[in-house]
């Protein structure tokens, strides 16, 4: 049978470069290749083939290859824990519609379909591996064979693990108590190492609490692990992250043996497994296919609506709630109000003093993540026109102008994105007020906090705002380069395509922003020559107000390009 | 040659099939009929081995599906609603590989037979997208037939059929069938049920509710005032006319 895997394989792979070679003759690819490919060679080639003092990333983490070790190897037992504790939602194995179809009808054997899942992971696992040596630059040949070969062997063992822990879990659901008689010493062991574990950790407390700095509480745990009952329970967790930490041949080989058995081991156990999985992959085939077919997430049950819709009103207003009610599916009003307490907790304990270190620690968190909601969030965001795209047909038989369909379907994402944005804001604001500055810079923000945290608000709706049209522009405009959400692009030229977006964006951005500046600059200057003081609030408000207008003029505009639109022009990417 | 013995299929709390009976002789061709979640789809996945019985027991060629997969699976073709190909397969390359996965040693002369039978001749290197639904379908009952299985499943299987196709369809199931195979067709085509199948089997909330042939069910109390067409019988059997 295992020929007969490798022959889909090979097939899949030829007639897949194939279809990407041919696809070329369409600009949108071939550009989107050459902008791809231009990327890799800067970002990763280029960067790896000029010579780095110390012999590359390798010769770095050498210095360090102790404590990379204790790290790697506290990281992989924390996700071997995890995939026991949390289990991955859906089936233990993923199949394609395809693959139930053909092999689970066919006169395949449970184990053999264990093979080909596993087959079929190599292509990933080693692509990962290449990528990965490629980037750390090892500085000779067989120091690059040797990382490649140990992060096969990592990531193949965890693999393993991850795939026998799936099938040990669904076997329990399946057979209940006569699985846990089965299953009792993969299960003994990790709850007995976790045990064990925690009572180090316990029984070295005073020794911990004690200690002065972070650096100190990190030396103290390595010598833990590496040291009695602790270093048991992680050495075949080390021993795995040892192999492509391996500084030499010899190195290497001597870590060889303890990994190869472990991914022995592993394998043992996957292939011993008698949970029939077949059912939950058939029916997780048919939830991702669903998925993948319907350009939003799958309802799991009725969603309430976010607002009670008037019988009449502006159709902007029927459009956003019903992108609302799909949000909804995801992320609703209630989860977003549930952070409110944590806000209020954590503004409780800065206020009192106490705990300043969380406080300060948040406020810093709460500042990047506004900027990352305000920059990355309209292009997360995608529940308007990018969504809607292979609606059109639909939407275009309903009695709406072009322009009020694109100001309906922009006002969700902005609305979700500056909730979360303004959410960063106020926490941001709230928590650096309690927070002692010496810096003299610090404290004139500081004293004029109130005002910062205003504009930021005011200023913060209209950035969103500005990149969700510009989104929406590029998708009225280019139809066949925006990848909706039911499409499956990959491929480099992909990433190109991606790349050129993005920088569309950023222009797009940076054109709609200048006049908006220039006018708040004025008016700000006039403000100051009048009056002597800086202002913070006003300008913003106008920088806003005219962004908010050119975004209106944009819809009006982008609306009879819409209303011209012809949905049978509109291709899907892929 | 197909034998369902008490198959109860539960997911959950919800009892889609509930001990459902059904035996298929070689020759016979059995329409499967019954309202929108009836528990159809469900017993043939579980025919086929796709989802395992809750209870029950079913046997393909003397093979049980659960017990003795592999060989129960080998006499078995089951050729779904929708047809799911491998998206960088072309026709010819699905056929090869079905016929590895069911040790056919005449591949290339059976997939051209049925490649000519299905009107599939010149899309030999055809990959799923460029093909229409219909084509996608015959591909997929391509595939399922390759094996020359004595025991098949068709769900809906007219679906995106173009007539001519539609006639073809009818006179594969009706020729396999004459050359013994043991045929369930599950349709909510009455006509084409009545047209070829030589049993019917009414099912609805997951339990027979009746099986024979069409003058059997006619003559069945209370249906017997149903009316002679099945669609009448299938109305007044499953309630859904007074």
């Amino acid at each position: 049978m295992l020929g007969t895997f490798l022959y889909l394989t090979r097939c899949t792979i030829k007639n897949r470069v194939r279809r990407r070679l041919q696809r070329l003759r369409e600009p949108r690819y071939l550009v989107g290749l050459v902008v791809g490919l231009a990327y890799m060679y800067l970002m990763v080639f280029r960067r790896s083939g000029r010579p780095r003092p110390g012999g590359g990333g390798l010769a770095v983490m050498s210095q360090f290859a102790a404590p990379a070790e204790f790290v790697g190897s506290v990281l992989l037992l924390a996700a071997a824990a995890l995939a026991w504790l949390w289990p991955a939602a859906g089936a233990p194995l993923a199949f394609s519609r395809a693959e139930v179809q053909f092999f689970f009808q066919a006169p395949v054997t449970r184990r053999e379909l264990v093979h080909y899942k596993l087959l079929r992971s190599q292509l990933g696992i080693l692509f990962g591996s290449a990528i990965a040596t490629i980037v750390m630059r090892p500085s000779t040949m067989s120091g690059g064979w040797t990382l490649l070969v140990g992060l096969w062997l990592l990531l193949m063992t965890v693999r393993l693990h991850l795939m026998g822990v799936a099938l040990t879990r669904r076997s329990l659901v399946e057979y209940g108590r006569s699985a846990l008689a089965r299953h009792w010493a993969p299960l003994a062991v990790v709850l007995g190492g976790l045990g064990l574990l925690a009572s180090t950790v316990i029984g070295d407390w005073s020794t911990l609490a004690a200690l002065p700095d972070a650096s100190g509480v990190f030396h103290e745990l390595q010598r833990l692990g590496t040291t009695g009952a602790a270093a048991i329970v992680l050495w075949p967790f080390r021993a795995l992250v040892r192999v492509p930490l391996s500084m030499s041949t010899a190195e290497f080989l001597a870590a060889l043996p303890a990994a190869l058995a472990l991914l022995a081991l592993n394998y043992a156990w996957v292939i011993r497994a008698d949970a029939a999985f077949e059912e939950a992959s058939a029916e997780h085939a048919e939830q991702r296919a669903q998925e993948r077919r319907s350009p939003r997430p799958i309802a799991r049950g009725a969603m309430a609506a976010p607002f009670r819709l008037a019988p009449a009103g502006p159709p902007e207003t029927a459009i956003l709630w019903k992108n609302l009610i799909l949000v909804g599916r995801y992320l609703s009003l209630r989860t977003l109000l549930r952070l409110l307490p944590i806000l209020v907790v954590f503004g409780i304990i800065a206020q009192s003093g106490a705990g300043r270190g969380i406080s300060a620690f948040l406020a810093t968190l709460c500042l990047p993540l506004a900027g990352m909601a305000v920059l990355l969030g309209p292009q997360m965001m995608r529940n308007d026109l990018r969504q809607d795209l292979s609606n059109l047909a639909m939407l275009k038989t309903w009695p709406v102008r072009g322009a009020a369909l694109i100001r309906g379907e922009v006002l969700a994402p902005v609305a979700v994105v500056t909730a979360a944005a303004w959410l960063f804001i106020l926490t941001a604001a709230v928590l650096f007020g309690a927070l002692p500055l010496t810096d003299r810079t610090a404290g004139a923000i500081m004293a004029n906090r109130v005002s910062y945290t205003l504009a930021a608000l005011a200023v913060a709706p209209a950035l969103i705002l500005s990149q969700t049209v510009v989104q929406n522009a590029l998708a009225v405009l280019f139809p066949a380069w925006v990848v909706s959400a039911g499409s499956r692009a990959r491929g480099i030229d992909a990433m190109g395509q991606r790349l050129l977006m993005l920088a569309g964006n950023l222009l797009a951005l940076a054109l709609s922003v200048l006049p908006a500046a220039v006018v708040a600059g004025v008016v700000a200057f006039g403000v100051y020559t009048v009056t002597g003081a800086v202002p913070i609030l006003v300008p913003a408000v106008i920088l806003a107000a005219v962004v908010a207008a050119e975004c209106w003029v944009a819809t009006e505009l982008l609306g009879r390009v819409l209303d011209r639109t012809d949905v049978t022009a509109i291709e899907p990417v892929e | 040659m197909i034998d369902v013995q008490h198959l109860t299929k539960v997911y959950g709390t919800f009892k889609a099939v509930d001990a459902f009976s059904v035996h298929v002789a070689p020759g016979e061709v059995v329409g499967l009929i019954g309202p929108n979640g009836a528990g159809k789809t469900s017993t043939l996945r579980c025919i086929v081995g796709i989802q395992a019985p809750s209870a029950g027991r079913i046997t393909v060629g003397g093979r049980d599906i659960v017990a003795d997969a592999v060989e129960a699976k080998r006499r078995l073709a089951f050729m779904a609603d929708e047809p799911q190909l491998f998206e960088y397969l072309t026709v010819m390359e699905h056929l090869r590989l079905t016929g590895r996965l069911y040790r056919v040693t005449n591949v290339e002369s059976r997939a051209r037979t049925l490649l000519d039978e299905l009107q599939l001749t010149g899309k030999e290197h055809a990959l799923p997208a460029e093909l229409s639904r219909g084509m996608k379908q015959k591909v997929a009952i391509a595939c399922g037939l390759l094996h020359e299985p004595a025991a098949m499943l068709f769900d809906e299987p007219l679906t995106g059929l173009d007539p001519l196709g539609i006639r073809h369809m009818k006179e594969t199931i009706v020729s396999r069938g004459r050359n013994g195979a043991a045929i369930i067709v599950s349709s909510h085509l009455l006509h084409l049920v009545e047209e070829i199948c030589t049993r019917i089997v009414i099912i609805d909330h997951g339990r027979k509710i009746a099986d024979g042939t069409l003058a059997e069910l006619k003559a069945l109390p209370g249906l017997a005032a149903a009316g002679s067409s099945l669609e009448q019988i299938f109305l007044t059997a499953t309630a859904r006319e007074p």
